[in-house]
C-alpha cells in the first residue's frame, strides 16, 4: 500500500480531531459510554465531508453517536479510520454504513484490552514509581514527571494514531475497492463486528432477577434455573427484544424510560 | 467547618472538571496529581506533594478497568489532603477520615449512574439535529453540572459528617436502590441493541452467539476472541473473493462467447 499525501483540508480536519479526541470521556454514560466523545471528535470530519449533504450528515452523526468504548489512545486511531471510511462512503459510496459500524464495533474490545495493559497497567506503574520517589522528598517534579510520562506520552501517541488511522484506512479501502472486493469486506467486517458485540453483551449486560418461587416445601431460584438452560439467557432475551422494538421503530428515549420504570417497578414488587 | 468544606469542595470541583478533558484516562485524577492540586487550592502545596506520594502508593494497585470504580481514589485523596491541611492532622488520620467518605461517594455515584444514562436518548436526538455548536455547548453544560452534584454531596459529607449521608442512604426504601442498580445493568442493553440492529446481517448474525458463548462458557477475554474472529473473517473474505472472481470470470467467458456469436 502506498502512502497517501494529505491535503490542506485533511490536515486541518485531522488536527482539529486530534484536539477533540481528548474529550473521550465527555458525559460518559452506561447506555452508550464514549459515544459523545466520539461524536465530538468526528464533528470536524463530518462537517467537512458532508458539507452539502444534509441527509448524509444526519446519518453520519447518528452513526457516530452509537455505543462506543475503548481506551483513550486507540480511540483516536479508530476516529482517524472512521474519517477515512466516511470519506469513502460519501465520495464513492463504496463503503456502506453497516461496514463502518461493524469495523468500529470489532475494534473496540481488543484495542481496549491491549492498551489498558500497555498504558494503565505498565506505563502508569513506571511513571508513578518515579513520581512517588520525587514527591516523597517534597518536589513537585514528581507530579510533573508523572504527567509527562503517563499523560503527555498518551497524547503524543494519539496524534500519530489519528493520522495513521486515516492514512492507512484510506489506502486499505482504496486497495479493496479497486479490486472489487468491497462486498467481501463488508461481510467479513460484519462477522467480526457481531462476534465482538456478542462478547461484549456477555461481559456487560446483566438482568439481575432475584425471584424465588416457593412450590410447596421447595423453593426455586428462577435466575439459577434460567442460567442452567443458558447462562445469561435473560440478558440475551432482553437485547433481542430491544432489537425487535428498534426495528419496529421504537425510539431510544422510550426504551431507556421503559427500562428505568421496569427496573423500579420490578424492584418494588421484589423480582430484582 | 463550613468554610473548610467549601474550600475542599472547590478543590474537588476543579479537579473533577479537569480530569475528563485534559490528557488521557486516569492521569489528572490520580492521587499524585490531585493531592498537589488540592494542596495548592488550600494554600499548602508542600503537604499536598508529600501526601500525593503516600496516597499514590496506596491507590496504585486499585484500578478501574472496564468502567467500574472499586474505590474512589480521587475523592478520598482530596478529602485526606484537605483534612490534613485544615486541621493539622497526620496523613494517617486524614486517610482514616477520607476512606469512609470515599466509599459513600462511590455508592452514591452508583445511584446516579442510571440517571445520567437516561440522558443518552437526549444526546442522540441532539446529534441528529446536525448542529455541532449546540451539541458541544449542551455537552459542556452537563460536564459542568455532573461534578456539581457530587460536590454538593461531598459538601454535606464534610460539614455534617458521613453519618448523615449514611442515615440518608438508610432512609431510602431498599427497592429504590435495587431498582436503580438493576436499571444500570439493563440500560447497557439499549446501547448494544441499537448497535446490533445497525450491524445485523441475517447471513452471519449467528456469529453474535459465537462471541457470546466464548465469553459466557469459556470466560475468554476480548483479545483472544478478536483473534478467532479475525481468522474467521479472513477465511470468509477469501471465500467471498473466490466466488466473486468466479462470477467475474464466468461473465467474461459469457461475453466472449456472445462476441463470437455476433461475429459469425
Amino acid at each position: 500500500m502506498e502512502k497517501k499525501v494529505l491535503g490542506a483540508e485533511e490536515k486541518k480536519v485531522l488536527n482539529s480531531m486530534f484536539w477533540r479526541s481528548h474529550l473521550v470521556f465527555t458525559n460518559f454514560n452506561m447506555v452508550k459510554m464514549e459515544a459523545n466523545g466520539f461524536t465530538l471528535t468526528m464533528t470536524p470530519a463530518i462537517e467537512s465531508i458532508y458539507k452539502d449533504d444534509p441527509e448524509g450528515k444526519k446519518e453520519a452523526y447518528l452513526r457516530h453517536q452509537n455505543f462506543f468504548n475503548t481506551h483513550a489512545v486507540p480511540f483516536s486511531f479508530i476516529a482517524g479510520l472512521s474519517y477515512a471510511m466516511e470519506k469513502e462512503h460519501h465520495d464513492n459510496g463504496s463503503v456502506d454504513g453497516q461496514t463502518i459500524e461493524s469495523i468500529k464495533a470489532s475494534l473496540m474490545g481488543p484495542t481496549a484490552g491491549m492498551f489498558d495493559s500497555l498504558f494503565f497497567n505498565c506505563l502508569r506503574i513506571i511513571a508513578a514509581g518515579i513520581g512517588i520517589g520525587l514527591c516523597a522528598e517534597g518536589s513537585i517534579l514528581g507530579t510533573i514527571i508523572f504527567i509527562l510520562i503517563y499523560g503527555v506520552s498518551q497524547s503524543v501517541v494519539k496524534y500519530f494514531f489519528i493520522n495513521a488511522g486515516y492514512v492507512y484506512g484510506t489506502s486499505f479501502i482504496d486497495a479493496v475497492f479497486s479490486s472489487g472486493l468491497m462486498s467481501a469486506l463488508t461481510k467479513a467486517a460484519s462477522v467480526l463486528g457481531l462476534m465482538m458485540v456478542g462478547a461484549m453483551t456477555a461481559q456487560m449486560v446483566n438482568v439481575p432477577l432475584n425471584l424465588t418461587l416457593n412450590v410447596g416445601q421447595t423453593s426455586v431460584v428462577v435466575q439459577d434455573v434460567v442460567n442452567q438452560i443458558f447462562p445469561g439467557l435473560l440478558g440475551v432475551l432482553l437485547l433481542f427484544f430491544l432489537v425487535r422494538l428498534i426495528k419496529k421503530g421504537a425510539r431510544p428515549t422510550q426504551l431507556i424510560i421503559g427500562i428505568f420504570v421496569f427496573a423500579l417497578v420490578g424492584a418494588f414488587i421484589h423480582i430484582f | 467547618m463550613v468554610t473548610a468544606a467549601l474550600q475542599i469542595c472547590l478543590a474537588y470541583y476543579i479537579v473533577s472538571l479537569l480530569d475528563p478533558v485534559l490528557l488521557s484516562w486516569q492521569c489528572i485524577n490520580r492521587p499524585i496529581v490531585v493531592a498537589p492540586i488540592a494542596g495548592l487550592v488550600l494554600g499548602d502545596l508542600h503537604t499536598g506533594i508529600i501526601m500525593g506520594a503516600a496516597l499514590e502508593s496506596i491507590f496504585m494497585g486499585i484500578s478501574a478497568i472496564g468502567g467500574s470504580i472499586p474505590a474512589d481514589a480521587t475523592t478520598s485523596s482530596i478529602i485526606a489532603v484537605a483534612y490534613t491541611i485544615l486541621t493539622g492532622a497526620s496523613v494517617e488520620e486524614g486517610l482514616a477520615i477520607a476512606m469512609p467518605i470515599g466509599t459513600v461517594m462511590a455508592s452514591l455515584n452508583g445511584m446516579l449512574t442510571p440517571i445520567w444514562a437516561s440522558l443518552a436518548a437526549y444526546w442522540e436526538k441532539l446529534a441528529c439535529e446536525c448542529n455541532p455548536k449546540k451539541f458541544a455547548i449542551a455537552n459542556a453544560v452537563v460536564v459542568l453540572i455532573t461534578p456539581l452534584v457530587n460536590t454538593v454531596i461531598l459538601f454535606f459529607a464534610v460539614s455534617y459528617g458521613v453519618e448523615g449521608l449514611n442515615a440518608f442512604l438508610a432512609s431510602m426504601p431498599a427497592w429504590v436502590l435495587t431498582g436503580l442498580g438493576a436499571a444500570s445493568g439493563m440500560m447497557l442493553a439499549v446501547g448494544f441493541a441499537i448497535l446490533t440492529s445497525m450491524i445485523w446481517n441475517n447471513e452471519v448474525g449467528v456469529f453474535f452467539f459465537v462471541g457470546y458463548v466464548l465469553v459466557k462458557y469459556l470466560g475468554m477475554a476480548t483479545l483472544p476472541i478478536a483473534i478467532i474472529g479475525i481468522a474467521v473473517a479472513i477465511t470468509m473474505f477469501f471465500a467471498e473473493k473466490r466466488s466473486i472472481d468466479l462470477k467475474n470470470s464466468l461473465q467474461n467467458t459469457k461475453s466472449v462467447a456472445n462476441d463470437e456469436e455476433d461475429f459469425f
